[in-house]
């Protein structure tokens, strides 16, 4: 063969001959197929994260709603996201209807990731609680994670996957969590309650993002577990005593529905006020530190210019912006006069914040919010009614349990911040609507049915949720609801003050909202 | 890359395919197949001609073509292997054909692109039953070297190749065992091979080998029973021996067979297996022959495509075959077996001398244009010949003037060999060796009167008439074509013949006294005209011109003008070796005066016998001279003599109104023919004759 071509040995020593025709052929065949299939892993651009969940075009957010134990890429999640996976692997097929748990999983701030593990731990206690010790009552409960992006940007992929589980085997029945009161959630509640999927608030508390306004339901089938910044801003009101002639207002522009409804709360309350209101003006990402430090400098020097008889501020704005500001506040150059910050549920992220100039607060700044739960809230000398202290210690007995298996380990938890008491009670209102919607000698509720049990949840149908009773209103708001006000702790961490009331007292012990 | 063979496209070709691709099913040189001709049952192809025509080196060109791409095995049966068995070995456990089954086994079994070994088990057991049978006294060494070599014929040789080896090692030793221990020799021979055959393989071909025997007559189902009926058969001679023969070569193609049924082998193997059989005559051929037609005429199967090759028509070894020239069958063989006689299954292809053309591209020799055309003329295109004369004209560049001094050059045709002269070494080959002396004397005769006359007076006493007549019927044998008026009828073979027969003793006794006796001999019958011609062409031989220019001159206006033609052409084909002095006898020196002598150049000193016509007598002189000179095959045609030769037959034809038009046709073609290197015709051959258009 040696200096004959290549060609004349494969016509002749190989094509000619059968039995190796054949089995060139098939080498070839295989080495193409290994091509193909090597160049389209190499050049496929696989976007998928988990099921369910990938990265849209331009972006590398993992978004969609995880069936399985993924952690969205963080460490923190994951004791309770493998908790959920092994509770909903114990479910068996056909038995049990879905729950999203909605949050901006893949928020990288610090703050945002601590709520957001406190939040799916409360969601995951109750989805353990409902399954193993409400008497075998049906259907049970699937939890699953839908994440929107750590600005909701993607949320109508979400929905749009959300919307394609409430059939099949997924039986989607209800969206609990939300997150916070923005603009992008606020679509996606809009989107979600228009596709008759009943969706569930734990810590929104904008009055926008709520049914009843102006006697409109604009989200029919969206209840709340939290009060919304008009009752907080009652609650605190009625609790600090607060007047045009003492109080000042430091609000966010053009803020977004929380601090425009909290802003618009406080503006309520001290109307005729002589001071001007100071604005400032955040990042549109409202985690970030933008160039706001600069402009709290500014306000803290006017407010030292006030009249001495001002010694409340109200702050209308965000965590981030809130701890600049009461840095600010502390280096002001008035450190003779006393000042008290009151601001609305947001206040609640600074308990475990180390940017926070902790060392400022004292006797002469004190910085009080209305938390949207709080583990000191319920003990001797609480009112009667409104909660009860039992609620709460039935939650705490579940935590200790989760420390380990059967129901956990769930991770570290903090309950000083309430995220995780009002998540519990959000899914605990979830599952009590679902279960109220069986029909009689079925296990499984229509999609419909769920949005509809919310007005009926009150008096002896109400939820006794941990951070007080749920009594829901006509348009799914929670009447007069138990609103700690918190203070923060010079060394860390919150104390507990007292509870205020939006109506000003607690609740009858029949709990009706007027109609 | 390759070698070639001129003219012979009509085996070798590709596009379109001649006889060799057709019937073995691939083509030459390639691996690639090639639709067959005979899918079905395939001719026996034997190509048939004399000496030199190039049979072995078509069949060395097959093997060439084939090797490593199917397998291929050429025997040459006039090889000594096959003459007689080896000196310790008895005759009663060896024949040729034993011996040369072995042999194409062992060729046949080499592996080939796409496919490896081919084992013979059932040809193995076969033979050393064989041989089993002749080892009454021997040693256990002999055996030992005997059964091994035929054991080898069983390994399939696959990857396991050292297992093979073992094996058949351990096969040696037990049958070795089995024959110098007590016991039944020859069956225990057998039973240790055919136990090992069906042990030593787990595979279903070998166990339906080491059965295979059962079918021998009388065997009774018995395998080995088979084997030794197979041996005592062989062991008989006579007829039984040609049936135990027959068997054996049965069993190498029922091998064959199975080494290409079944899915995998012929998934791997193209083609068919080629043997060749060169001198088929002789030796084993004849025997084996036999058994693959009268096989193939039984109705046993085989799909081997045997190319053989015979000396001489093939005639009396296959009476009925179908006989065809080469290029008949370039395309289309045409060739159906007659189910009534077995010969009638093979296919004579004779084999054709070289053409014209053929010689040119073989004797390519560009500073002697002229050569080529006189090869041929003197070859008659045998490629032999033809082949040998280029070598020499390569290796000798300055005899390149004259082919008589190229054939007497030393020739070397191996790198070592020694040189010897072209014309020796030409006449080895193409005549045979046993009779070359004879030969050469009788070379000059030109009938069977002739030579005894010859032989009577240069050959001893015991080669009698009756030996002269075996010889010419063995040269007929031979495929050496008769002639009348010859008694070597192959013009080549007697110009070389007479070129030895010349050079034989260094004062050319022996060729003198050959053309005196033969002088002598035509002599007696002088007084009839028919017989002048012989005698005037023997004297020309010695050099003796003036008898036959008085005879010509004469004649010429006696004869008519075709026999004076005829007698003149006779006359002047008379051999001329080395020149001749005045009187006639042949000097020493090198050179040639009939150019001279034809261009008229010594007239003047040439005495003009009394009372003649000194013009004519001149003008036949300078005639005879020039045909004598252009005629002659040894040397180069002079064109100044051809032209000159024209000029006188003109001349002559003035002079005979009656013979004008065949003298002057004479006059256009010799000279004509004689540059072409074509034989001096007869005028009246050609169309357009004046004279015979003139009769009719």
């Amino acid at each position: 063969m040696a200096g004959r071509g290549v060609g004349t040995w494969l016509r002749e020593g190989v094509w000619e001959i059968p039995l190796r025709r054949y089995l060139a052929l098939l080498v070839t065949l295989c080495l193409l197929t290994g091509l193909f299939f090597g160049v389209r892993t190499l050049t496929h651009d696989d976007r998928s994260c988990a099921p369910g969940v990938a990265r849209p075009e331009g972006s590398d957010e993992c978004v969609g709603v995880a069936t399985t134990a993924y952690d969205f890429g963080h460490p923190q999640l994951r004791p309770t996201v493998r908790a959920i996976a092994r509770e909903n692997g114990r479910l068996k097929a056909g038995s049990y209807v879905t729950v999203a748990v909605m949050l901006p999983y893949t928020s990288t701030a610090a703050a945002n990731l601590a709520d957001i593990q406190h939040e799916l731990q409360g969601a995951y206690l109750a989805q353990y609680q409902a399954n193993h010790a409400s008497n075998g009552e049906s259907p049970a409960i699937r939890l699953v994670l839908a994440n929107p992006g750590a600005t909701s940007r993607y949320w109508r992929e979400m929905v749009t996957r959300l919307a394609a589980m409430t059939g099949g085997t997924d039986r989607l029945r209800a969206v609990a969590g939300v997150g916070q009161s923005t603009d992008a959630n606020m679509k996606a509640v809009r989107e979600l309650t228009r596709l008759g999927i009943p969706v569930i608030g734990s810590s929104i508390t904008a009055d926008d993002l709520a049914n009843g306004q102006q006697g409109k339901d604009p989200y029919p089938g969206l209840a709340r577990v939290s009060p919304t910044n008009t009752d907080e801003a009652h609650a605190l009101a009625s609790f600090a005593k607060v007047s045009a002639g003492r109080a000042m207002l430091v609000y966010d522009r053009p803020g977004d529905p929380y601090t425009r409804t909290l802003q618009t709360s406080f503006e309520a309350l001290i109307k005729g006020s002589p001071h001007l209101a100071q604005p400032f003006t955040p990042p549109a990402d409202r985690s970030e530190e933008g160039t706001t430090a600069n402009t709290f400098r500014q306000i803290a020097l006017l407010i030292c210019g006030t009249p001495r008889s001002i010694d409340t501020v109200l702050f209308a704005g965000r965590h981030t912006q809130l701890r600049q500001f009461i840095n600010a506040l502390g280096a002001r150059g008035c450190q003779d006069r006393k000042f008290t910050v009151l601001t609305g549920d947001e206040g609640s992220y600074l308990t475990g914040e180390r940017s926070l100039h902790r060392d400022v607060l004292g006797p002469t700044l004190t910085v009080r919010y209305t938390a949207l739960a709080h583990p000191d809230a319920w003990g001797r000398g609480s009112p009667r009614t409104g909660g009860s202290a039992a609620d709460m210690a039935a939650l705490t007995e579940l935590l200790k349990s989760a420390v380990r298996a059967p129901v956990g380990p769930v991770g570290p938890v903090a309950l000083e911040d309430g995220q995780l008491i009002i998540a519990y009670d959000a899914m605990r209102l979830a599952v009590h609507g679902i279960r109220e919607a069986v029909p009689e000698g079925r296990s499984v509720p229509t999609l419909a049915d769920v949005g509809l049990q919310w007005p009926q949840v009150k008096g002896p149908l109400r939820v006794s949720g941990a951070s007080g009773w749920i009594c829901l209103d006509v348009h799914g708001n929670p009447y007069d609801k138990a609103v700690p006000v918190v203070e923060l702790r010079p060394g860390g961490g919150s104390r507990f003050v007292q509870i205020a009331w939006p109506e000003g007292k607690p609740p009858g012990a029949e709990c009706l909202p007027p109609s | 890359m390759h070698r070639r063979l001129h003219g012979r496209g009509a085996l070798f070709d590709v596009e379109p395919a001649g006889l060799v691709p057709r019937i073995v099913g691939l083509r030459p040189y390639q691996h690639r197949t090639h639709p067959l001709e005979h899918p079905g049952e395939l001719p026996f192809v034997v190509l048939t001609g004399a000496r030199g025509l190039g049979k072995s080196a078509v069949l060395g060109e097959l093997r060439d073509a084939y090797q490593r791409h199917t397998p291929v095995a050429l025997i040459d049966c006039a090889e000594a292997q096959f003459a007689a068995p080896p000196a310790e070995r008895p005759a009663e456990s060896w024949s040729p054909l034993a011996q040369a089954l072995l042999v194409v086994a062992e060729q046949l079994a080499e592996p080939v692109t796409g496919a490896g070994r081919i084992p013979f088990p059932r040809l193995m057991s076969g033979l050393v039953a064989v041989a089993a049978g002749g080892w009454g006294d021997a040693d256990s060494e002999r055996i030992r070297r005997e059964v091994e070599r035929i054991l080898l014929l069983g390994e399939s040789g696959s990857w396991i190749s050292g297992f093979a080896g073992r094996w058949a090692g351990k096969v040696a030793a037990k049958v070795v065992a089995a024959a110098t221990g007590t016991g039944p020799l020859v069956s225990g021979a057998i039973e240790a091979t055919l136990e090992s055959v069906a042990e030593g393989f787990a595979s279903r071909r070998h166990q339906k080998a080491s059965v295979w025997y059962r079918a021998y007559p009388n065997a009774g189902g018995h395998a080995q029973r088979g084997l030794i009926l197979l041996s005592g058969h062989f062991r008989a001679g006579g007829t039984s021996r040609e049936h135990a023969e027959r068997y054996l070569v049965r069993a190498l193609l029922a091998d064959l067979t199975e080494a290409y049924a079944g899915v995998l082998p012929r998934m791997q193997r193209l083609g068919r297996p080629l043997v060749l059989v060169d001198n088929a005559q002789t030796g084993p051929g004849p025997a084996l022959l036999d058994a693959v037609l009268r096989d193939r005429a039984d109705g046993v199967a085989d799909h081997v495509a045997f190319v053989a090759a015979v000396r001489g028509d093939g005639r009396e070894l296959l009476r009925n075959a179908v006989r065809r020239e080469l290029p008949e069958v370039a395309r289309r063989t045409g060739w159906t077996p007659d189910a009534a006689a077995p010969s009638s299954r093979a296919l004579l292809v004779a084999l054709p001398p070289l053409s014209p053309d053929d010689t040119l591209h073989l004797v390519d020799t560009p500073g002697a244009p002229r050569l080529a055309p006189a090869v041929h003329r003197l070859t008659g295109g045998n490629p032999l010949g033809v082949a040998l004369l280029a070598e020499a004209a390569v290796q000798n560049p300055e005899r390149t003037g004259a082919l008589g001094e190229l054939l007497t050059a030393g020739v070397r045709l191996t790198d070592e060999g020694p040189a010897a002269p072209a014309h020796l070494q030409l006449l080895d080959r193409l005549v045979p060796a046993d009779r070359l002396e004879e030969l050469t004397v009788l070379a000059a005769a030109h009938d069977h009167d002739s030579a005894c006359a010859l032989a009577a007076a240069l050959l001893p006493d015991d080669f009698g008439p009756a030996d002269v007549r075996a010889l010419q019927s063995r040269l007929t044998r031979e495929g050496l074509p008769a002639a009348p008026g010859q008694f070597v009828g192959d013009p080549f073979v007697r110009t070389l013949l007479l070129l030895r027969l010349h050079l034989r003793d260094a004062d050319h006794g022996g060729w003198r006294t050959a053309h005196e006796t033969l002088i002598t001999h035509y002599a007696e019958y002088l007084g009839t005209d028919r017989l002048a011609p012989f005698r005037l062409h023997h004297q020309l031989a010695l050099g003796k011109a003036g008898a036959a220019v008085d005879h010509l001159r004469d004649g010429f206006a006696l004869l008519d003008a075709r026999s004076w033609l005829r007698t003149l052409r006779f006359i002047a084909s008379a051999p001329y070796f080395h020149a001749h002095d005045a009187e006639g006898h042949d000097s020493t020196g090198h050179g040639d005066r009939r150019a001279a002598v034809a261009l008229g150049r010594t007239d003047a000193q040439q005495p003009v016998p009394e009372g003649v016509d000194a013009v004519l007598h001149l003008r036949v002189r300078r005639v005879l001279h020039a045909v004598w000179q252009l005629a002659d095959p040894l040397v180069l045609p002079d064109p100044k003599v051809a032209d000159r030769l024209r000029f006188e037959l003109e001349q002559l034809s003035n002079l005979r109104p009656a013979g004008n038009a065949l003298l002057w046709r004479a006059s256009r073609d010799w000279p004509a023919a004689a540059l072409a290197g074509r034989p001096l015709a007869e005028p009246d051959d050609d169309e357009g004759d004046d004279e015979r258009s003139g009769v009719a």
